[in-house]
């Protein structure tokens, strides 16, 4: 650290690169806390995490025995621990909704989340098939949204500055978008075969949804047009090659091949044919990369798309989680085959990274999670949590702390820490290591706090 | 309490960052533009050097400047990418003499991660279009239409994750950029694109190259005829095109910029991280590269940019010490460098350390910073003020007036220079050899001392005595008129101007005169209820040998009083309030404003703005300039009219902006001041300093003097000893030779001569990161104490660090009290006669305790946790000031009964922290990572939270 401070006082290290140094460096001391402790009121097992994206300061969780609950990560309620050094934080929840509350959900909430532009708000999805809006301030409900069937998953996306949708997947085959400025559903979105366990919406794009259906399906979604127009398969995966190939384009092997063979002279011939496909290809000049959508969309391929394409799976089994990298170019998801797939969103393929994974929860979504530089995704691992290297599929860190699964995940890039929450009831927080104690007396930090 | 804070830069940017030569003025002349953090500089290339011609600032810091001519243009553009992500494309419009900005826009994406190896901005070699490398895995494309216009911008997608350079490949019927990069498995490799514009996408290029060195970092486009691409690596340079593959080796080291010498490519200069300067031959055989040859220059600066100028001379800009420009000779001189350095420009960044002393004691700060990098460090001594560059000067004790005065009413240039002393007045004037000699006025009156001179309507001149008021003619230099003061009355002080004469006798009789070709008419007569102090009549109307308002400086009743002229009207008083009586009132005008100066006679002036037509007075303002009385007078500097105030420490009044600014002079004490404008000192004030009269010209307003002390070292904590008159550094030799040998030192300056006088090396791997002078409770000696960690390269984080405490004896270092630490001290800070010290994430207070065998040693007293890295502090009183790594700012509080430190306060937002400073009790003010200063302010109301300030 001393050497980055000394490089960024010499203006050797640009801010930005000062910053994400710092932070990647102390991802990988992440540890158990030794001196934070979010206190648990939950007498179920956790299904949702997430701190408020405004101020970074608000942890939500929501639970199987109905209850969601708010936590100031930032500002402890107090103290426990003996001698200076020692102390550990104990952050007990503000407030808490549960079955005792006049509009409190009677099944498990299996998603809480905020609105996204301020702490105002908080959204929460439940198995009894409802979805509540609730004021933060007065703890009181302030929506609801009756869906037809349980609520796996609710989201709202980052980006939105002109909509205000939850999009939910639930039981059913359609998917929902629930719009809070007017309190009624405004889109229904059909096309997976099967229940849709994840939803996300996109970084890039504020009108891109992606959701991961039962059926194995990934499908995106421009919600301001009819249908879904991609549908990702695992089995597309050649990345990175140019000019890119949308599988079948036999034209297009050709030319490449050309070029490539070609190789040491430099010239515009092989350009003609190049050009041609480069067009023909125009189709995943989709709205999810950067270039926001400008009517670039292709129609030709919506509603039906190929009917061969809106076949294809990401996943054998269900999809039960999704997470978008903050860069919004990469797609994760996990699956019910135990898989975490990496894909190029722009492209839509697959990008064959292996991870590691032994096994993941088939039964339930999980809630994923990646670092702001993505260069790692946190994945719930059974009772244990993963921190894959994205781009080499390989473990870095397991935290193993749980005692019953994990279900989900929260990493917050502005202190480095990840909160996880599983079957056992538990909220654990993981944070860099504090390397020294106290000056004076300097028995080793007991790393059990957290187990009483 | 103050609301809004502002912030005003002392100095501009002195850092080069960028630079470029082409023919931007004009299609001959021939231009170096220099960047330097957010402004540019146009110069032109003359015989005689550098030229300025213009310096702009940028909105924004400058993170890419290039020159591009479009087809069918005489002269080249510029294109300026900020680092907020705008750009902009500059042409000079030869007319005006100005710039013209022919295209801008913005060139953010909402989301996306910025690069880390910094922006990256190129054009095409065939203006086709412009590339940005702004976001990982993405390359933005400005297309340029026929017209070379600009059209929309469009991203291509760019799967290789950490690029490390990006540059358009000449030659090339599609525009082609080549891509150095590395991959996940750490490994380099460069990949050359085509880029279809139809398409919006790439096509894979011609050739690429995989594996290279793994220092490889920096790529340079061969221009035609050869069309290939060098790519310097730490150990090897390469170059490389569709056919051919050359390679050498290269002694390690780390090029930090390149210079093309010819049009045609083969010849390129390189400098690299030791300041060492090479030039690199492609060899050829007609169009075909045979072999590379790379040769040592010499020694310049580290240089961030090199820019070839025309007939082997060269810009060095450096981000780490002086910019300088150089020529290569053909011959090597005695020490074997080809290198001779002509000019050099004042680079102070960066800047790892200041702090502010006054070494001559004049009660004016200056700075001491802890300048530059690697073998470039130096200490800078930044001093505000303006300085007197003196011409001539004679002895002369006891100068109790001056005036200048003109020997026709109409000539440009003074003549004389009246001097007055306690019982006599000598006349100086300028003889046929340009010097100062003695001369007479006969109708003067010189053996008493003069009141008050100055030069009259219809050639004549005034001077006023404690009994007389004599009119001389300046041509015959004879009496033409008397008015003698009432008998048993003598005249205290008096004023006048081209017209009109004001005088005060005893008894507070006003006397107004007027002057007529010849005549002295006593015009109005006004008697006061007390003493008058001080006169002035200067005109500020819009006659401009006429005053309309008179202002008359008080005794007894401690006022100033605006009277109308001529009828001796009191139209305005105005009580100054306090005890001290005004010695010297002046009407003037700034910028086209009114005011009355009022100097009192404890080194106060009191400001009024004046409404001529009324005469009210508002806006009254006070300040501080020294502690004897002052006296003002106007004089003007390039054609604008200044006003010095004369006491202990001079000071220039002048304006800026409608305001009011007061600027020192380099002068130690100045009695009196008048403007000697003379034939052969045009523009000079002559001074009157103890025993001395002098002449002198004055330094361009508002300056800072900057004087250098080259280490040879890299300073990095800096901190000042009164009571040794010494400074002590923490410093950093890095040896250029062998990789990471790095020595550290504490070094003892002596403050006046700046040569080291003692010397504490540190250990191999320890680091002084903090020094503070300060004394102990119980113990009347002074101290340095020193912060150090040990950076062992396994180890992310200190775990190890030591507090040393030296004395000065001798003007020696002696090593009193050490103190191992638990992890880096980035932070020492005296409170309340004992060392608070920021330890990682810890803030610990020590106690200074006598042992039983009279030594000293540090003990610790009580800590406080919760800090990510606790890396700036400040105190005061018994509060403490944390700005932490990434977590803003918090406040603690020492509590002396239970003798702990606990949180009071502190900031939630996510601010990366680089400095913090407490403004007041109330107000702390902080520098955060993307150099922001915003500042926060206790909330007194026992709430925790904190309202942000502006930012």
């Amino acid at each position: 650290m001393w050497r980055e401070i000394r490089d960024r006082e010499a203006g050797k290290t640009r801010p930005n690169s000062f910053k994400n140094r710092v932070s990647s460096s102390r991802i990988f001391d992440l540890q158990l806390s030794n001196y934070k402790d979010v206190v648990s009121p939950h007498r179920g097992s956790i299904n949702s995490l997430q701190v408020d994206l405004t101020e970074g300061r608000y942890l939500l969780s929501g639970a199987s025995d109905a209850s969601a609950s708010v936590f100031d990560i930032q500002h402890a309620t107090d103290f426990e621990g003996g001698g200076e050094g020692a102390l550990i934080a104990k952050h007990k929840s503000l407030i808490t909704i549960d079955k005792q509350h006049q509009n409190g959900h009677k099944f498990a909430i299996s998603s809480a989340i905020w609105y996204t532009i301020d702490t105002g708000l908080f959204v929460t999805g439940s198995y009894d098939h409802y979805i509540k809006v609730w004021d933060t301030n007065s703890t009181q409900m302030v929506m609801n949204f009756k869906m037809p069937g349980k609520v796996y998953r609710t989201a709202m996306s980052p980006l939105a500055t002109s909509h205000m949708l939850i999009a939910a997947g639930t039981e059913d085959v359609q998917v929902r978008l629930c719009d809070i400025a007017s309190g009624a559903f405004a889109h229904t979105l059909s096309g997976h075969r099967d229940g849709v366990m994840t939803v996300e919406w996109s970084t890039s794009s504020e009108w891109v949804l992606v959701t991961g259906g039962c059926d194995g399906a990934i499908r995106f979604w421009d919600i301001r047009r009819a249908g879904c127009f991609l549908v990702l398969d695992q089995s597309q995966s050649q990345l990175g090659r140019r000019p890119p190939l949308l599988a079948r384009s036999a034209v297009n092997k050709v030319s490449t091949s050309k070029a490539l063979s070609k190789g040491q002279n430099i010239s515009v011939k092989p350009r003609l044919p190049q050009k041609k496909s480069g067009s023909g290809n125009g189709i995943k000049h989709s709205p999810i990369g950067q270039i926001p959508a400008k009517g670039s969309l292709k129609q030709r391929l919506h509603p039906g798309m190929l009917s061969s394409q809106d076949r294809a799976t990401a996943h054998y089994g269900a999809v039960t989680g999704l997470k978008t990298t903050e860069d919004g170019m990469y797609l994760l998801s996990a699956g019910s085959d135990s898989r975490i797939r990496l894909w190029d969103v722009k492209s839509g393929r697959n990008t064959l990274v292996n991870f590691e994974t032994a096994r993941l929860q088939t039964s339930k979504p999980i809630q994923l999670a990646t670092t702001q530089d993505s260069n790692l995704v946190f994945v719930p691992c059974m009772t244990s949590v993963k921190a894959f290297d994205i781009w080499s599929g390989r473990t870095r860190v397991t935290f193993r702390g749980h005692y019953e699964y994990v279900n989900c995940c929260w990493f917050s890039s502005q202190d480095q820490e990840l909160y996880t929450g599983g079957n056992d009831r538990q909220i654990l927080v993981w944070s860099p290591a504090r390397l020294i104690s106290n000056e004076d007396s300097s028995p080793a930090e007991d790393q059990d706090n957290w187990s009483d | 309490m103050s609301v809004w804070n502002y912030v005003v830069t002392a100095h501009k940017p002195t850092n080069v960052t960028h630079s470029c030569v082409g023919n931007f003025t004009s299609p001959q002349e021939l231009n170096l533009i220099v960047a330097k953090c957010t402004r540019i500089e146009i110069n032109l290339l003359t015989p005689q050097g550098l030229q300025p011609m213009l310096d702009v600032p940028i909105y924004g810091r400058i993170a890419t400047l290039e020159l591009f001519r479009p087809h069918g243009e005489a002269q080249d553009f510029l294109f300026i990418a900020t680092e907020r992500y705008k750009f902009c494309v500059l042409q000079w419009d030869a007319e005006s003499s100005e710039l013209i900005t022919r295209a801008m826009g913005d060139v953010s994406d909402r989301i996306g991660r910025p690069t880390d190896n910094g922006q990256i901005g190129i054009i095409d070699p065939d203006c086709r279009l412009i590339g940005l490398h702004l976001y990982d895995g993405l390359f933005k494309v400005i297309p340029f239409d026929n017209k070379g216009q600009l059209k929309e911008a469009f991203n291509i997608r760019l799967e290789e994750l950490q690029v490390l350079d990006i540059k358009f490949l000449y030659g090339c019927s599609k525009p082609t950029i080549v891509v150095l990069y590395q991959d996940n498995k750490d490994a380099r490799h460069v990949k050359t694109y085509e880029v279809a514009l139809k398409d919006k996408d790439f096509i894979e290029g011609p050739w690429s190259q995989n594996n290279l060195d793994n220092g490889a970092d920096l790529l340079i486009p061969v221009p035609p005829p050869f069309c290939g691409v060098l790519i310097i690596g730490e150990e090897t340079i390469v170059y490389c095109s569709a056919n051919v593959f050359r390679a050498i080796p290269i002694r390690p080291s780390i090029t930090k910029a390149y210079g093309r010498v010819d049009a045609d490519g083969s010849r390129y200069l390189l400098g690299d991280h030791a300041g060492l300067l090479h030039l690199l031959v492609i060899t050829h055989e007609k169009e075909k590269v045979t072999g590379l040859k790379i040769e040592l220059l010499g020694e310049t600066s580290v240089a961030s940019t090199i820019s070839y100028l025309d007939n082997a001379f060269v810009f060095i800009g450096s981000s780490y010490g002086d910019s300088q420009l150089v020529k290569l000779n053909l011959q090597p001189d005695a020490k074997g460098s080809y290198v001779e350095v002509l000019d050099r420009f004042v680079n102070l960044g960066p800047i790892a350390d200041f702090c502010v002393v006054d070494l001559e004691r004049q009660g004016q700060g200056q700075v001491v910073t802890c300048s530059g990098a690697y073998k470039d460090g130096s200490l800078r001594i930044v001093r505000n003020g303006i300085g007197i560059n003196e011409q001539a000067s004679v002895e002369l004790q006891g100068i109790k007036g001056m005036w200048s005065l003109r020997s026709l009413t109409d000539d440009p240039f003074d003549t004389f220079l009246v001097v007055s002393f306690i019982s006599e007045t000598r006349i100086l004037a300028m003889n046929i050899e340009d010097e100062l000699e003695e001369t007479e006025i006969e109708g003067f009156c010189s053996q008493v001392q003069t009141l008050f001179c100055h030069c009259a309507v219809f050639n004549q001149l005034v001077q006023v005595t404690s009994s007389s008021v004599r009119l001389v003619s300046s041509t015959t230099r004879e009496l033409r008129q008397e008015w003698n003061a009432p008998s048993g009355f003598s005249i205290n002080v008096a004023t006048a101007n081209a017209t009109q004469v004001l005088l005060a006798t005893g008894g507070g009789h006003l006397v107004y005169l007027e002057i007529g070709d010849g005549t002295l008419t006593q015009a109005k007569h006004a008697q006061l209820e007390c003493e008058i102090s001080c006169l002035d009549i200067n005109p500020i109307g819009e006659n401009p040998s006429c005053s309309q308002l008179a202002a008359v400086g008080m005794w007894t009743d401690i006022s100033v009083r605006i009277f109308s002229l001529p009828d001796l009207n009191l139209i305005t008083k105005e009580p100054l309030g306090g005890e001290i009586i005004p010695r010297s009132v002046l009407l003037c005008s700034f910028e086209g404003i009114s005011y009355l100066l009022c100097a009192l006679g404890d080194g106060h002036l009191l400001n009024f703005q004046l409404n001529l037509s009324t005469g009210e007075l508002k806006d009254r303002k006070k300040v501080s300039l020294g502690t004897q009385p002052i006296t003002l007078r106007t004089f003007s500097s390039k054609n604008t009219t200044h006003v010095f105030a004369a006491s202990d420490r001079p000071t220039v009044i002048y304006s800026s902006n409608k305001k009011l600014l007061y600027s020192n002079v380099n002068l130690k004490e100045v009695s009196h001041m008048c403007p000697f404008n003379s034939a052969a000192f045009p523009d000079s004030l002559a001074i009157a300093k103890e025993g001395e009269l002098s002449i002198g010209t004055i330094d361009d307003i508002q300056k800072l003097h900057i004087r250098s002390i080259p280490l040879g070292e890299q300073a990095r904590r800096i901190c000042h000893q009164e009571q040794s008159r010494t400074f002590a550094i923490c410093s950093l030799k890095t040896h250029s030779n062998a990789e990471e040998s790095e020595m550290n030192f504490i070094r003892l300056l002596d403050d006046q001569t700046f040569e080291f006088i003692s010397t504490y090396p540190l250990d191999t791997f320890e680091y002084g990161c903090s020094i503070l002078s300060c004394s102990f409770s119980d113990d009347s000696n002074v101290y340095y104490c020193v912060g150090t960690a040990y950076v062992l390269p396994e180890e992310n984080e200190p775990t190890k660090g030591r507090i040393l405490v030296f004395i000065v004896e001798d003007g020696k270092l002696q090593l009193i009290a050490e103190k191992e630490t638990k992890g880096a001290v980035y932070s020492l800070n005296a409170f309340n006669g004992k060392l608070l010290a920021a330890i990682n994430q810890k803030i610990q207070l020590y106690k200074w305790m006598l042992r039983d065998d009279g030594t000293h040693e540090l003990q610790s007293e009580c800590g406080h946790h919760g800090h990510i890295l606790a890396l700036y502090v400040q105190t005061r009183g018994d509060f403490i000031v944390v700005g932490d790594l990434m977590k803003s700012i918090s406040l603690l509080i020492y509590k002396h009964e239970e003798g702990a430190i606990e949180e009071r306060a502190r900031d939630y937002n996510a601010n990366w922290m680089s400095a913090v400073e407490i403004l007041d009790d109330d107000i702390y003010l902080g520098a955060e990572n993307n150099f922001n200063l915003f500042t926060v302010r206790k909330n007194s109301e026992g709430a925790t939270d904190e309202e942000r300030g502006p930012s």
